[in-house]
Order: C-alpha cells, then sequence, then structure tokens
C-alpha cells in the first residue's frame, strides 16, 4: 500500500494528494463546463453544448422525477455540479499514478524514520489519485448536502420537517435521529468505498505487470461504468433527501 | 486509510466555489439559452398554432362563398328555367289567341259576306220577279181588261 504526502502545518495534518485531485478535478469540470458554453447559440448548438444540456435534462429529469417541476429548478445546479464532479473525480485516478519514492526522511511530506522503517527503507509515496478514493473528501461532499437538506428542510417546510421525527410515534424519535445521520454517512461511505475499491484493484492488478493487462482493460471499463453509476446515484440521492426534508406534498399529507 | 478534517474543509470550500463558478460562467448562460430556445419553441408552436386557425378560418370562408357561389348559380339556372318556361307559356298563348283572332276574325267575314250575297240576291230576284210580273202582266192586259179596270177605279171614284 502506498502512503499519501502528508504535510503538517502548524498542529494540520493535510494530505496534499488529496488537495491536488480535488484542484485538479475542479478545473478539469470548471474547463469542460466553460468550453461546452464557449458558443452557446440558442438555434444551432454544438455538440458539447448539445452533451451539456443532454446532461442537463438527464439531471433536470431525475431531479423532477423526486420534486414537483417548479421547485426542481432551484436545485439543477447543485445536481448537475454534483454529478459532473463526482463523475470527473471518479475518472480521475483510472489512468495513470504518479509514485515518488522517498529513500531519506523528508519531514515535511511526513517521511520521518519510523514510516520509512515500516516500508522497508523505500516509501513509495503517491501523489496521484480519485479525491472520491478518500473518505475525508466524501465526507466533505456529504457534509455538503448534509446542511442544505436540512437547512432546505428547516427554512421552507419547518412544521412538516420537525414532525416528522416524531412520526409515527414520539417513541421514534432515535431511530429517526439514526436515520437522519445514516444518510449522509452511507453517501459518504458508498462513495468512498465503490471508488477506492476500484483503485485498490487497479494497484493489484499492476502487480501483475504485462500479464495484468487483459485484466486491466476489462477493470478500467467496469470502473468508469462505477464512476458513472455513483456518480449519478449520489446525485439522485441527494435530491431524493432533499425532497423528502423540503417538499411536502400536499395530496398525500401524512 | 486515515482521515483528515483538512480534506474534508478543503473540498466543501472547492465544491462550493466550483458551484458557484459554474452557476455563474457556465450553467446560468446555458440555463439561460435553453430557457430562451424554450421559449422559441413555444413562440413557433404559438405560430403554428395561430396560422393554422387562420388556414381553417380562410378554408371555412372559402367554402362558403363556394357554396354560395353554387347556390347562386342554382338559383340563376332555376330563374332561367322558370323564365324560359313562362315565355314558352306566354308564346303559346298569344299563339293561341291570335289563332282564335283569326279564326274568329274570318268567321266574322264570311257571315257578312254570306249575308251581303244573301241581300244582293234578294234585291235582284226582287228586280227579276217584277220584270218578269210586268212582262206577263205586258202581255195579259188587252183594251178590255184595261177599261174594266178603269171602270173600276171610276166606279170606287164615283161611289165616294
Amino acid at each position: 500500500m502506498h502512503i499519501f504526502p502528508i504535510v503538517d502545518l502548524n498542529g494540520i495534518q493535510i494530505d496534499l494528494s488529496a488537495i491536488i485531485a480535488i484542484v485538479v478535478t475542479s478545473i478539469i469540470v470548471f474547463v469542460l463546463a466553460r468550453l461546452a458554453v464557449r458558443n452557446l447559440s440558442v438555434e444551432n448548438p454544438g455538440k458539447l453544448q448539445n452533451f451539456m444540456e443532454w446532461v442537463i435534462e438527464f439531471v433536470h429529469n431525475t431531479i423532477a422525477s423526486t420534486m414537483p417541476f417548479e421547485k426542481a429548478k432551484k436545485f439543477i445546479s447543485l445536481g448537475m455540479t454534483l454529478i459532473v464532479f463526482i463523475f470527473v473525480a471518479n475518472l480521475l485516478g483510472l489512468p495513470f499514478q504518479i509514485i515518488t519514492e522517498a529513500h531519506h526522511e523528508i519531514h515535511w511530506l511526513g517521511i520521518t524514520k519510523e514510516v520509512l522503517e515500516a516500508h522497508d527503507g523505500h516509501a513509495h509515496i503517491s501523489w496521484w489519485k480519485s479525491p472520491t478514493a478518500d473518505i475525508s473528501v466524501t465526507a466533505g461532499l456529504a457534509l455538503v448536502v448534509f446542511v442544505i437538506v436540512h437547512s432546505l428542510g428547516l427554512k421552507w417546510n419547518r412544521k412538516h420537517y420537525l414532525k416528522h421525527y416524531f412520526e409515527p410515534y414520539p417513541i421514534f424519535f432515535p431511530i429517526n435521529l439514526i436515520e437522519t445521520v445514516a444518510k449522509p454517512v452511507t453517501l459518504a461511505l458508498r462513495l468512498y468505498a465503490n471508488i477506492l475499491a476500484g483503485e485498490i484493484l487497479i494497484s493489484t492488478i499492476l502487480m501483475l505487470k504485462v500479464w495484468g493487462l487483459p485484466f486491466m482493460a476489462v477493470w478500467q471499463g467496469f470502473s468508469i461504468f462505477v464512476g458513472a453509476i455513483q456518480a449519478f446515484l449520489f446525485t439522485v440521492l441527494t435530491m431524493v433527501y432533499i425532497s423528502q426534508a423540503a417538499i411536502h406534498d400536499e395530496e398525500h399529507a401524512h | 486509510m486515515s482521515f483528515y478534517p483538512s480534506s474534508t474543509i478543503f473540498t466543501i470550500i472547492a465544491f462550493l466555489v466550483l458551484l458557484w463558478l459554474l452557476n455563474k460562467y457556465a450553467f446560468g448562460p446555458l440555463f439561460g439559452v435553453m430557457e430562451k430556445r424554450r421559449q422559441l419553441i413555444q413562440e413557433q408552436m404559438n405560430a403554428a398554432a395561430n396560422s393554422r386557425v387562420e388556414a381553417e378560418a380562410s378554408m371555412a370562408e372559402q367554402k362558403a362563398a363556394l357554396d354560395e357561389a353554387r347556390k347562386e348559380a342554382y338559383a340563376i339556372i332555376e330563374q332561367a328555367r322558370a323564365t324560359s318556361s313562362k315565355q314558352a307559356e306566354e308564346i303559346v298563348s298569344s299563339a293561341k289567341n291570335e289563332a282564335t283572332r283569326l279564326k274568329d276574325e274570318a268567321l266574322k267575314d264570311i257571315e257578312s259576306e254570306k249575308n251581303k250575297a244573301i241581300s244582293a240576291l234578294r234585291t235582284e230576284v226582287g228586280g227579276i220577279s217584277v220584270q218578269i210580273a210586268s212582262k206577263i202582266i205586258e202581255k195579259q192586259v188587252d183594251e178590255k181588261s184595261q177599261e174594266e179596270i178603269v171602270n173600276k177605279y171610276l166606279n170606287e171614284v164615283g161611289s165616294k
């Protein structure tokens, strides 16, 4: 297992590889989005614009299926950013790895004597990974969703939102509380575990050297699929949570 | 794998910044364009619906005009037929009248000619009979009878 470059800054440990990955992902997403809207046209959209509009329609449909149309519009941007960011992040770790070998103590990277000894004198430092293969990053995303869901619940739908903690009977309050906490935790863990598993398997296949090529091809393809599915899942679940908390369906009032 | 809160915080910040940037520079304009296209399509659909309504209206109008023209033509034909039959009747009746009139006149002429002929014949017969009578009388009245007659007349005068 590789170790990651950790910088200790006044007692705060910073994972450089995660930060690099997040920055790169953000830049890729932003450049992609800018490219898509470079030559905006009402009547004759370009290929990238068409693709982006297809994604918007797709996100819109997933949102519209969980909440009324008028309210869904406000979350298309959030859903779009989530799905594109997570998809790009999931794919980021697939094509290559950047690994440096450290044979000496590098204190600012957290390579101490003990670490070196634990790795037989040469530590592999991995600079490149999917940001979503890091529980800290997916926790951040889940936290954003968590805050949005509950603030919207409080803002738009206060009465029913607060009431739902005591449904169907007040005694269910602890269970509802657990559910509330479990939602973002599962959101973060699911994404993290799926992508991490993909990366671990990739590094495992790498150990097979040349013989691993066919497996690598298959697994890379499957990882793209998993990345897309996870991005889709994360977005849809976010929308479902938002609609559960923030939208009170008058017709099925309970 | 250990948990680094710094990564979490950095993720949140990066994500929010990305959301804001994308909203401002990418999705905002894209939504605008999509909204514009929606409006454009809406307008075109409205225009199409309007022109369809107009086309239907003008078609109905034309149909009405056609019906009217047909009705008018029918009326004209009917009128012509009525006029012609009336005229034919008139001609026939006037011809009949004329014929009756001619016949009556001819009858009247014949009658008057007949009467004229009869009266002429009568006059002629009267004259002829007078002549015949005078011829007969001339032959039969001799001196004797003349005397007798004169006497008779004288007697008649004397007795008075």
